[in-house]
């Protein structure tokens, strides 16, 4: 284990610069923590889960899939350095991992390994949650993780280009994250873990009724930044840019909470009302993908219960499911 | 356009040439076209592909004819939007990109050996022309065949001069039924529902497999009569319709629960989707 003291933050994440393209949770003028460039704004580890998409570097708003210049197809170049992406908590890891799983599964999507390969991954646990509180350790899932203690950051690598990365930082005598790390996390049940779960369950015994979703889809907006916040939402829609120089083919992240998402050209649409929709994004998280995936899809970041002006986010509509159902 | 050689994105389309355009009725056309480097599309009956205009996007249009029909592929297309009327204007020599083919296919290994009862509605019948056609080409390969078609008038019957060949085949039994007829329509089917026309079909369940290509308010009922002909759930075929964007499994668009229509489908046993909110 190593250890990396606040102050040498800086030099250490300068010293990458050459070899990586980085990116750390940076604090916005207006208050917002995001995953950013360090150049951008000043460096903040500390606090909750960072806005927006943490899986954004992989699957951003908007990718250029190819472009076409009289008459040639040119798809994006590779990047210039390989991305070192510190700032995933460790539930942010775990939709990290289910969204490589998904693009890699059947038809390997090139448009989001060309960012993902041989990218970095930091993830950041320990008492730097918000007001100090514990985080529990990843304890995997990320080539480095970073555990603050209270007084400097514990620094651990799972794979060799985590220890690459971490090379030239000093040893530190700390107790090993093996023994360190299970007994943190023992600490910390989550409640919201068995909530999503017995949710889940009503969902597959087919005991939630039509009634809960149009109650529910009543109270949606059709925001959509339920979809727009969640880490493991893939779903988008591919349209044409043109000017007088080129065309580019480009695809977007879309949203289940659209009429439009599922309309088809006979305009049949499975997803005709705001109670199938919502319904939808429920179930796809806790029924659909169990089903296909063997796990839960959610894992429970709360970013949908922070984004909803309406309160239902994932959380909240799966307690309210138990309290009606179970 | 032309394709980076070599390339392996899933999302780059093959550049293909139109061979010629015809009109089915006034509001849908057949392409006929073939892949500019020679390749075969390599596709299946009940296959679909990407249709990649540049500056329109993508379409998913099902290959309406047979792969045993060598050295082009069709697609019959209505003008349903954008992209579609886009491809209403182009003509013989003319390009287009295709991605694919994507999806399941007609599983012709259950198929071979079985009487087979092939009902379509209204577009329905360009998918189904792929297995019409290859039950066509390989005549030995299959039982007895009854064509089921059903269009909203004669003028919006789909490959008329085909349905006229099926029709006088001694291979096919073909039935053909529309909703409305006009005073002064040539046409010798019934009127009425494409339900109408199974009671009186006759056939062993136990040696029948159906599929059913039509739209979505069409499949309930010929399957509720299918089921009353005592053909099972898992003899029955259909395949669906829905807004695939990507074709590759990834976009979203075509969810039915946890399955995907583009990878898992177009075309499922009923059985297997059947239970399925949505799926019909």
């Amino acid at each position: 284990m190593k250890m990396l003291h606040p102050d040498q933050l800086d030099r250490f994440f300068a010293s990458l610069a050459p070899t990586w393209e980085l990116r750390l949770p940076i604090l916005l003028p207006d208050g917002t923590r995001v995953i950013g460039c360090p150049n951008d704004a000043p460096h903040s580890l500390h606090g909750a889960p960072v806005a927006g998409k943490p899986t954004a570097a992989f699957f951003p708003q908007q990718s250029t899939l190819f472009t076409v210049t009289d008459g040639a197809i040119e798809e994006p170049p590779p990047a210039d350095r390989p991305l070192f992406i510190v700032g995933f908590h460790p539930r942010d890891l775990a939709c990290l991992r289910f969204i490589d799983r998904f693009f890699a599964d059947g038809c390997r999507d090139d448009c989001y390994f060309r960012v993902r390969h041989g990218a970095a991954i930091g993830g950041l646990s320990g008492y730097c949650g918000p007001a100090g509180s514990l985080i529990p350790p990843a304890g995997g899932d990320c080539d480095v993780e970073f555990f603050w203690d209270r007084s400097s950051w514990l620094v651990i690598a799972y794979s060799a280009t985590g220890n690459t990365l971490i090379a030239d930082l000093p040893e530190t005598a700390a107790p090993e994250a093996a023994e360190l790390f299970p007994q943190l996390a023992a600490e910390l049940p989550d409640e919201n873990e068995l909530l999503i779960r017995h949710a889940s369950a009503l969902l597959r015994a087919n005991r939630v009724p039509d009634l809960f979703w149009a109650d529910i889809g009543d109270r949606c907006i059709a925001c959509t930044g339920c979809n727009l916040a969640c880490p493991t939402c893939t779903c988008f829609g591919v349209q044409d840019w043109r000017s007088a120089q080129k065309t580019e083919r480009s695809r977007m992240w879309d949203s289940c909470q659209l009429d439009g998402f599922m309309r088809e050209a006979g305009g049949h649409n499975p997803l005709g009302s705001e109670a199938e929709r919502t319904r939808r994004r429920i179930h796809h998280k806790l029924a659909a993908d169990p089903e296909k995936w063997g796990e839960i899809s959610c894992f429970l970041c709360g970013r949908c219960d922070s984004v909803c002006p309406t309160g239902i986010g994932i959380i909240s509509v799966a307690r309210e499911m138990v309290a009606r159902f179970a | 356009m032309t394709a980076t050689p070599g390339h392996t994105s899933l999302y780059l389309p093959i550049g293909c040439e139109i061979i010629s355009v015809s009109d089915l009725t006034p509001g849908e056309k057949l392409f006929r076209i073939r892949r500019a480097d020679g390749v075969p599309l390599g596709h299946l009956p009940g296959q679909f592909v990407q249709v990649s205009l540049l500056g329109w996007g993508e379409a998913p249009i099902s290959v309406a004819s047979s792969p045993t029909r060598e050295g082009f592929f069709e697609l019959g297309v209505r003008r349903a939007g954008t992209l579609t009327g886009a491809m209403h204007a182009l003509k013989a020599g003319d390009t287009l990109g295709i991605r694919g083919p994507f999806g399941r296919a007609f599983d012709l290994s259950r198929l071979r050996g079985q009487n087979l009862i092939l009902i379509s509605g209204g577009c329905g019948l360009a998918p189904m022309r792929s297995l019409i056609q290859y039950c066509e080409d390989r005549p030995a390969e299959f039982g007895s065949i009854a064509i089921l078609y059903g269009a909203k008038s004669p003028a919006d019957r789909l490959f008329k001069d085909e349905l006229a060949v099926w029709e006088a085949s001694a291979r096919f039994a073909c039935s053909m039924t529309v909703d409305n007829i006009s005073v002064g329509d040539c046409f010798s089917g019934s009127v009425g529902l494409i339900t109408a026309l199974i009671p009186p079909l006759a056939f062993n369940p136990d040696s029948t497999i159906a599929a059913i290509v039509g739209p979505p308010a069409m499949y309930r009922a010929v399957i509720a009569e299918l089921h009353k002909k005592g053909l099972p759930s898992e003899r029955i075929i259909v395949s669906l319709e829905r807004q695939m964007r990507c074709g590759v499994g990834k976009c979203g668009h075509c969810s039915i629960e946890h399955l995907l229509c583009c990878q898992d489908g177009p075309v499922f046993w009923l059985n297997e989707i059947e239970h399925l909110r949505g799926a019909l």
